[in-house]
């Protein structure tokens, strides 16, 4: 049974802490580096792979077939909202309806937006749907039933700037927005404009004369055709029986997209994960060397305090309870300033990574700062371990003899 | 004699804060003027975008906090530490504030002014709060 009370020796522990502000400080930094560069990395992967389901889940399908030249730039499309143009005969479109295993098709054209838009710095992705065949914007549209798509009706992602109600030029053409989708963390849905096919036609017809560039749909193409799978159906085997159906076409799949992510996160979360490790793998030996000349340090000390009466367990203790508070606070320190960084600038760096980032959910964060705060913590216990055992075996009487106190 | 007194390390902190508010929108993360954006009125007039302006509140923000810094520097009694950290915690909201909900930044999510600016302005402001919190909650015996 413990013979001491807690808050004494906490209240020792840390006044010993206070009382060397530089090693304190020192050490704690350490601590915070190896904290943060964890902490990092699992919110960025979590966060990537969180936006990456949001926005699938918004567009409700299972893949996405293009033309297989445009492959990478249909990819790209979506998960970083870099806007493209390209079409291919939608011939096709029949034809994957109708393979067994699709349980809905929806064809969509991709239109690439001009310079100079009031919404945005850059170019944006325009999406033209079929309303007939469409289940994204459609489903979207069910759950918001006080939203009409009618002619010139535009449905923008939550990064596009616009009242509803107001009007975005395009080619020249003049969009009424409808509605405003909810973020997802996924550019290619995000920073995406949707627009009816028929309204894109007009809109193509009259940039000749209204747009600095004419905008040409050759009729009866489209860009993209999503489909969703059968319940039951396997989407790799169906992508795979489309493709040999409709030969020059390429099948996106969610795996594939999560394939492309963690590819452009590999070197970010190499580079935290590894820096994590080598400080570690320093930290470690060099922690028990400063540990172990600290407890030479404090012989006479731990000398006395054992001479008033305390225990070999109190003073073991107390080097522990010493290097678990400091790695605590280096750890605490860490994580919260990454959290603010990563917060603050995750908008950036989703496009610096190219990869589509939202904050992940709470339980993710929970576990993500559980893991950053074990590392540390527990280093630091194995560096203090030996020097503590030692120093507190010391015969007290031999200890003060020696300094002649 | 003048008494010596030590330097006070919030009073550094705010002088540094101050110098960063000011160096933020102009060169450090530079609202959209700065990459040659502005509203063309139909006259064909240019003017800053809202970020500009915020841009040029931040600056007189931050030579509030420089001086708070300054004052902090000077005189570092517990009457000053009280007074300074109340004002530069009401500073560094404002600094928060103005480029969210007083004055704003650009609508479009891809500006520069949105991605970079608004979140280094958050950071900064988020840190003085916290030092004016500590110059209120510290209690330190008068130099």
């Amino acid at each position: 049974m413990r013979e001491y009370p807690l808050s004494g020796l906490f209240m020792l522990a840390d006044r010993n802490l206070r009382n060397r502000p530089a090693r304190t400080i020192a050490v704690a930094a350490t601590f915070a580096v190896i904290a943060a560069s964890l902490f990092s990395a699992q919110y960025l992967m979590s966060g990537a792979r969180q936006s990456l389901d949001n926005g699938l889940n918004r567009m409700g399908a299972d893949l996405m077939i293009v033309p297989a030249e445009y492959a990478t730039s249909g990819e790209d499309a979506l998960l970083t909202g870099r806007p493209t143009t390209f079409f291919f005969q939608d011939g096709g479109f029949e034809t994957i309806a109708d393979i067994p295993g699709v349980a809905r098709a929806s064809p969509e054209l991709f239109i690439g937006t001009l310079y100079g838009q009031a919404c945005c710095a850059g170019p944006i992705q325009l999406i033209a749907i079929d309303p007939a065949h469409d289940f994204t914007i459609s489903s979207w549209l069910k759950e918001n039933p006080s939203v009409i798509m009618g002619k010139d009706d535009i449905i923008v992602g939550s990064a596009i700037a616009g009242d509803i109600g107001s009007d975005l030029r395009f080619y020249g053409h003049t969009f009424h927005i409808a509605g405003r989708l909810d973020r997802t963390g996924l550019s290619g849905v995000d920073m995406a404009v949707f627009t009816r096919i028929e309204d894109a036609y007009t809109m193509a017809d009259e940039s000749g004369i209204k747009a600095a560039r004419k905008l040409s749909i050759p009729k009866g193409m489209v860009s993209a055709v999503l489909v969703r799978v059968s319940p039951g159906s396997d989407p790799q085997t169906v992508s795979g029986e489309i493709m040999n159906r409709v030969p020059g076409t390429k099948a996106i799949s969610r795996a594939g997209l999560s394939g492309t992510v963690s590819e452009r996160l590999k070197t970010t979360a190499s580079l935290l994960y590894g820096s994590a490790l080598v400080v570690t793998a320093v930290t470690i030996p060099l922690l028990g060397c400063v540990a172990v000349l600290i407890a030479s340090e404090r012989r006479r000390e731990t000398a006395i305090l054992r001479g008033l009466g305390a225990s070999q367990s109190f003073v073991r203790n107390l080097f522990i309870t010493e290097s678990v508070l400091l790695t605590l606070a280096g750890a605490c320190t860490g994580i919260g300033t990454a959290a603010l960084f990563l917060v603050a600038f995750g908008d950036f760096i989703a496009i610096s990574l190219k990869i589509p980032f939202t904050m992940p959910p709470a339980g993710s964060i929970l576990t993500s700062m559980g893991v950053a705060l074990c590392l540390p913590v527990i280093s630091g216990i194995i560096a203090t371990l030996y020097p503590a055992v030692q120093v507190s075996r010391a015969d007290p009487y031999t200890v003060i003899r020696e300094a002649g106190i | 004699m003048p008494s010596e007194q030590p330097v006070s390390l919030p009073g550094i902190l705010l002088l540094l804060c101050g110098i960063l508010v000011i160096l933020t929108p102009w060169y450090i993360f530079p609202v959209c003027e700065h990459y040659g954006n502005y509203v063309v009125t139909q006259t064909g007039m240019q003017l800053p975008m809202a970020c500009g302006w915020t841009a040029r509140a931040e600056t007189g923000l931050g030579i509030l906090l420089i001086v708070t810094g300054g004052i902090l520097l000077a005189r570092n009694s517990e009457e000053t530490r009280r007074a300074t950290g109340i004002f530069s915690a009401a500073i560094g909201v404002l600094v928060i504030l103005t480029p969210t909900v007083l004055i704003g930044m650009c609508k479009a999510a891809d500006h520069p002014c949105r991605l970079l600016t608004l979140p280094g302005l958050e950071i900064i402001g988020i840190v003085t709060i916290v030092i004016g919190g500590y110059l209120v909650w510290k209690r330190e015996p008068d130099a």
